[in-house]
């Protein structure tokens, strides 16, 4: 009798401390989950706060003029070579293309729609300003800044950025600075190009669509046409130049001596560009509205 | 010579850059970058809908742009519009401007200058801007239709006020409608909803068995009067045969007609010739008659019993 | 090893398999890269100057290869070479015997470190002790 009832009591002390696991279990999950979420926005912070960081030290490293050595110069050389030189018959043929595509299909929309009066502020303000600095981000993202997160990884892990610290060789001047002057120029000039060939397809296009003559194609695009706009423009261009080759740096250099640590951080490096592509584009925008 | 990867890259920023160096400088020579500028001063009573780096248009061509808004010491908003050298022409000292603010685009100056003959505006005259909203017209215009839409909202609302009371008539309607499905859904069949009565019912099933029988027996003569009229020894193939036998007939008739039609035909050309005959006989009965007279004549003068004929 | 690289940095240029030639460079660019880079040598000259390095030690015929393609005295050669390139060098050799295992003797090691003697001032061989054999009268 006394057997059972200890062990009857058992019984329910058991059941209670169940109770008290399985809620506890349940508070810590929704705390893990709260935690969790914490931890990522901690996380993101403090990733945007570093990439801000060494976005500074290059900014710095880019004014010295000691960091330009024969070798720096060298290397800048042969990433605006990669990136835009040994690319510019096939850019041009593609922008071509989709210059004449896009513009065509713009100005037919606003003949069906009877916005004409609205062409040269769409060609200006749409297509030159926000669209060539995409379509050009788009080449460079895909082309250069893939490439760079790769072998900044594959550099890492063959120990290849250890050899060049051994022989006292300066990584930020040596791969980053050039690597980085390069997506600004390449981007600032590639845009430039696109938005050029984009307006000379203008003036067939509008010629074909609106019968319109050059020169009054020519007056309204001088006054649909802002400095301001322009020059917003060409500095979105370099911004993207800066960070869509910084980050796949960054993202690389974060490789450790495993060659499975390559493509987390590639594909980690190229969302991060994306998302420093949309933030760009949305403060752009702004900056135009103010 | 092979080219070295520096002076491609050389020659490809040099020639970029010389091309985007270009474009801006054709565009700003364009915009009048480096023309002498001309600032008018406009006033209005309210700064309300105008914006710095607003069009100045003449004629639907941008010839310049608000420049500052300030307001002077009396409350009157003060608009400084820079006009560049080559576009003073159209602005004239009787020029009117207008504040355009159109219902869909940014609005803007509107410079009309009636006389272009009239002396260019002073730069220290202050024209006061008239102004055209298209909004308040839109406003104005829509008030109308807005009234008539609340009133088509108000209608909507009484009827779905009235739809919905539970003792209205089209709640009564429903109810009617659902006591007369119910009561045709506990009837036995289609006909039994329609007349409502079993007895009528029950007649029309008869009528329509008696329907039945006659059709059976109309069939049967129907039959009959086929086998009379179309049997082999029926009525219609004798008809048949006697037709066959009248064609035969009238196709030999044909051919007597045919000669009737000859004989005819001879006949009405010897009737020619009884013209000749007639006139011959009108002559010989002619003759006779003045015989006769003759013989008239001598029987009468002449008693005598004998007489000498010609 | 690591001390000694620590206590002589300025100038230590080592040879080893844990300090390899960049690979997605050739081997010209892996050796003028430092002239380039400490003295701000143009590409121009530092290329020659390496050329000439190249030739002396008869491996001109890789220089526009890549570490991948290279044998294993090439490998060692040009990773020399590259050492060499320090002004005023102090080479140090990190186990020859690892980066061309199948050697028999130091003999080939002593013949390349002659060819460009002038390039270097000290040079110092790091090994395993039981490796010693192989040095033969050479070893301290």
């Amino acid at each position: 009798m006394s057997i059972k009832s200890v062990f009857d009591s058992g019984y329910l002390k058991l059941l209670r401390s169940c109770a008290k696991i399985e809620f506890l279990t349940d508070m810590g999950c929704s705390m893990e989950w709260i935690e969790k979420i914490g931890r990522s926005i901690g996380k993101a912070g403090k990733s945007f706060g570093g990439t801000l960081a060494f976005s500074g030290k290059v900014l710095a490293r880019m004014l010295r003029r000691k960091t330009y050595s024969s070798a720096t110069r060298e290397v800048l050389v042969n990433q605006i070579y990669f990136t835009s030189v040994q690319i510019l018959p096939a850019f041009l043929l593609v922008s071509i293309l989709f210059s004449s595509l896009l513009v065509g299909i713009v100005f037919q929309v606003l003949k069906d729609f009877g916005l004409t009066e609205f062409f040269g502020h769409v060609l200006m303000g749409l297509i030159v300003t926000e669209l060539s600095p995409i379509f050009a981000v788009l080449l460079i993202t895909l082309r250069s800044a893939s490439a760079i997160n790769v072998e900044m990884a594959v550099m890492k892990s063959n120990r290849e950025l250890k050899t060049l610290e051994t022989f006292r060789i300066d990584l930020m001047n040596y791969l980053v600075v050039p690597r980085i002057i390069n997506g600004m120029v390449s981007m600032v000039l590639l845009s430039s190009l696109f938005a050029i060939v984009l307006m000379a397809s203008g003036v067939l296009f509008s010629g074909l669509i609106f019968d319109m003559s050059v020169d009054v194609y020519r007056n309204i695009l001088l006054n649909s046409t802002s400095f301001s706009d322009i020059f917003i423009a060409l500095v979105k261009c370099a911004i993207f130049g800066f960070f869509i080759t910084l980050i796949p740096i960054r993202f690389g250099l974060r490789a450790t001596s495993e060659l499975t640590s390559v493509p987390v951080v590639v594909s980690g490096g190229m969302v991060n560009v994306f998302l420093a592509v949309l933030i760009i584009e949305v403060l752009s925008l702004l900056t135009k509205l103010l | 010579m092979p080219v070295s990867r520096d002076f491609k890259v050389g020659l490809f920023i040099v020639c970029t850059a010389a091309i985007l160096f270009l474009s801006l400088a054709y565009l700003a020579v364009g915009k009048g970058f480096f023309e002498n500028v001309h600032t008018f001063t406009l006033s209005s009573k309210s700064g309300d809908g105008f914006t710095e780096g607003m069009p100045v248009v003449f004629s639907g061509f941008n010839i310049g742009k608000v420049h500052a808004l300030e307001l002077n010491e009396k409350g009157v908003v003060l608009i400084k519009i820079k006009i560049p050298q080559r576009h003073i022409q159209w602005i004239k000292s009787d020029s009117e401007f207008i504040l355009y603010r159109p219902l869909i685009g940014s609005a803007r100056i509107v410079v009309n200058s009636e006389n272009l003959a009239s002396p260019t505006l002073d730069e220290n005259m202050i024209p006061e801007v008239m102004l055209i909203n298209d909004i308040n017209d839109a406003i104005a215009r829509i008030e109308p239709v807005l009234e008539r839409i609340i009133q088509i909202a108000e209608n909507v609302e009484q009827l779905t006020r009235v739809l919905s009371d539970p003792k209205g008539d089209f709640n009564r309607t429903l109810a009617n409608a659902e006591k007369i499905t119910a009561n045709l859904a506990g009837k036995k069949s289609l006909l039994e909803m329609a007349v409502s009565d079993e007895a009528s019912v029950k007649s029309v099933h008869e009528a329509l068995k008696k329907m039945q029988d006659i059709t059976v027996r109309l069939d049967d003569l129907l039959k009959k009067t086929d086998e009379q009229l179309y049997h082999q020894e029926g009525t219609l193939p004798q008809v048949n045969a006697i037709l066959k036998d009248l064609l035969g007939k009238l196709q030999r008739l044909d051919k007597t007609i045919d000669n009737i039609n000859q004989i005819s035909t001879d006949t009405s050309e010897g009737m020619k010739d009884f013209r000749f005959l007639r006139s011959d006989i009108d002559d010989v009965v002619n003759a006779i008659d003045g015989v006769v007279k003759k013989i008239d004549g001598i029987v009468g003068s002449k008693k005598d019993l004998e007489f000498k004929v010609p | 090893m690591q001390r000694f690289l620590s206590t002589n940095s300025t100038v230590t240029a080592p040879v080893s398999v844990d300090v390899p030639l960049l690979s997605n460079q050739d081997v010209i660019m892996n050796i003028s890269l430092i002239k380039e880079y400490h003295e701000n040598m143009s590409k121009k000259d530092a290329s020659l100057f390496v050329m000439q390095g190249l030739q002396r030690l008869g491996i001109a015929h890789v220089a526009y290869k890549r570490n991948p393609a290279l044998t294993s005295e090439e490998r060692f050669r040009a990773m020399l070479l590259r050492a060499a390139m320090v002004k005023d060098a102090l080479i140090v050799i990190d186990r020859p015997f690892k980066i061309i295992s199948h050697l028999e003797n130091a003999g080939f090691l002593f013949q390349s470190l002659s060819e460009i003697d002038d390039l270097f001032i000290h040079c110092h061989i790091f090994e395993y002790r039981w490796m010693k054999e192989k040095y033969g009268d050479l070893c301290l």
